[in-house]
């Protein structure tokens, strides 16, 4: 009989998140754990390492609360919405502390990561060439890319990127099992690579169903269960953003999260009141719900598309 | 009697601009804002055949609503496949992309974009998002239309920081790079139309917008922008495509503001 990694995410954080650690977040977007974010900035970790393609206000909530000393990514804006001002008073005028970012691109930070999850050392992209990016690196120096002539005589010079290895990985998913069989479906982004590149990994899902419901639907598993080292259950754990057949994109919560995070005043209040002053996230939903209401919250809620199943059947 | 779609607001003739840039059976990877706008303009129109890629991995998507974010969940029902990053730029990487959709902070007289900082790498004055997937769009897509605000600190002759690049310093220079994509092909400003001289790949001016002075457009530019010989007025869009665009694809406002 296995043994069930279903805790709390306040378990899961103190238990596998060290000061230190080097972690990738998972998700483009879609299906982002806020609920393992904010543990994370309740515990106070620091001097972490954060790795992902893309990056948007969850990196923002952890660089302004101090837990950041370095970002490998592509991107740390919140896309049509706007700018992220923790990322930029840290960048531009070293509030709360000074901070380091790698700078590749979204499809090069994506290879490193499927280069992490298959054990080889580097892929040549075009991606980077020609760009400030090859000129400038904070901390990787020689190491953030290389540039190297097609050893097969096409010709053409490529640029390196060396593989991600993160020492532990976190990511928002529709469903696991109690083993960390975890299932996505909708916009993968990162996945499956960036979770299947780190040696441990972190869920957080909206549903812990059987082993079995997993066994009914194999296709739609994103790794095998042994990498997962908690399972942890966080219904909306994915808000102020959309997790597919469950909830959509809370625009409004993210135009005031930008509005409010203007000014490091704002911002301390925005996060007292959604972070700190909250236990965990069934106090965050009491909230939401106590806020803004039964149906501003019914109305996030994902109507029934469901598809056609597939016959599994020898 | 006026029509009530005779008029038309800047975004408005930007987005009909950028669907004037997108060839029927074109396979296209667009962002949100005007650049979805415009593909989606162009799909209703002259383009139905046009295959619609977001970077999150949605693959010739027809959505009903108008998405709010280049991961919105409207884009997953009804699309032609789903995957993720690598799936959609893994298509640009390849070299299998028709158009992709930039923007950025600076563009400068090659069609080089900053989307990093404006000032020094490490003590930025002002820090951007980063590339993104703009390099991969840029490196990877056989052409690429730039949307740019229109302002002379956001158009100098060299930018602060190459994001993507375009011609570099000018003929010739781009094509050592062996990118499988042939670089920016337009750049729709808040001001006109601005292409890419076939041989030198400086940028000139096409057209202006109605209400826009070639003056002010120069005195808009950090250089001394070249006009066409036979620059003109951007063609006004038809009433057809503005009451498309305001009642088929954005009805609730959320990217064209309503007047």
């Amino acid at each position: 009989m296995k043994v069930s990694k279903v805790m709390t995410a306040k378990e899961a954080v103190s238990k596998f998140i060290q000061d230190g650690t080097t972690m990738a977040i998972g998700s483009f977007f879609h299906t982002i754990a806020y609920d393992i974010t904010h543990e994370i900035i309740r515990q106070e970790k620091k001097h972490l390492t954060i790795c992902a393609p893309s990056f948007n206000d969850h990196a923002d909530q952890m660089i302004g609360a101090g837990c950041v000393d370095r970002i490998e990514s592509s991107y740390v804006w919140m896309e049509v919405f706007g700018p992220l001002y923790c990322f930029r008073r840290a960048m531009e005028k070293g509030i709360p502390h000074k901070i380091e970012m790698e700078d590749y691109t979204n499809f090069a930070m994506t290879v490193r990561l499927l280069a992490g999850s298959l054990g080889i050392p580097y892929v040549p992209v075009h991606s980077m060439k020609g760009s400030d990016m090859i000129n400038y690196s904070s901390w990787r120096g020689e190491n953030k890319v290389k540039l190297l002539q097609d050893p097969f005589g096409s010709g053409v010079a490529h640029a390196l990127v060396p593989a991600l290895n993160p020492d532990i990985g976190y990511i928002h998913a529709q469903r696991s099992d109690e083993e960390g069989n975890f299932q996505m479906w909708g916009i993968l982004g990162d996945a499956p690579f960036s979770m299947r590149a780190c040696k441990n990994v972190i869920v957080s899902v909206e549903e812990v169903v059987s082993r079995d419901v997993i066994g009914r639907d194999p296709n739609r598993t994103v790794l095998p269960g042994y990498k997962v080292v908690a399972v942890v259950e966080a219904p909306f754990g994915s808000h102020p953003k959309n997790c597919q057949g469950y909830y959509g994109v809370d625009r409004d919560f993210i135009f005031k999260y930008i509005r409010e995070s203007q000014t490091e005043e704002g911002w301390k209040k925005f996060m007292d009141e959604w972070v700190f002053g909250v236990a965990d996230r069934t106090e965050y939903l009491k909230k939401y719900i106590d806020t803004f209401g039964m149906k501003k919250f019914m109305d996030l809620r994902a109507k029934d598309m469901s598809s056609s199943s597939v016959n599994y059947g020898y | 009697m006026t029509n009530e779609y005779d008029d038309f607001t800047l975004q408005e003739l930007m987005a009909v601009s950028a669907a004037r840039e997108i060839k029927d059976g074109e396979k296209v990877i667009i962002g949100t804002g005007l650049p979805l706008l415009g593909a989606f303009l162009a799909q209703k129109t002259h383009a139905p055949n046009m295959i619609a890629i977001y970077e999150s991995g949605a693959i010739d998507c027809k959505p009903v609503v108008t998405p709010l974010s280049v991961a919105d969940a409207v884009l997953v029902p009804g699309a032609a496949m789903q995957g993720g990053l690598m799936e959609a730029l893994g298509l640009v990487h390849k070299g299998e992309l028709d158009v992709g959709f930039l923007g950025g902070a600076q563009i400068d007289k090659y069609g080089n974009l900053n989307a990093h900082v404006i000032g020094d790498y490490y003590k930025p004055k002002v820090r951007f998002a980063g590339s993104g997937g703009s390099n991969d769009i840029g490196a990877g897509c056989k052409r690429t239309i730039v949307m740019m605000l229109h302002q002379k600190q956001r158009f100098p002759e060299k930018v602060d920081f190459v994001t993507t690049p375009g011609y570099f310093g000018g003929a010739g220079q781009r094509d050592k790079m062996g990118f499988p994509g042939g670089g920016p092909s337009v750049v729709v400003s808040t001001m006109g139309i601005l292409r890419f001289h076939r041989e030198t790949k400086e940028m000139y001016l096409e057209s202006y917008y109605p209400g826009v002075t070639i003056e002010q457009i120069i005195a808009s530019t950090g250089w001394n922008l070249m006009i066409a010989d036979d620059v003109k007025e951007t063609e006004h869009p038809s009433p057809e495509l503005i009451r498309i665009l305001r009642e088929e694809i954005d009805p609730t406002g959320v990217f064209l503001k309503k007047q």
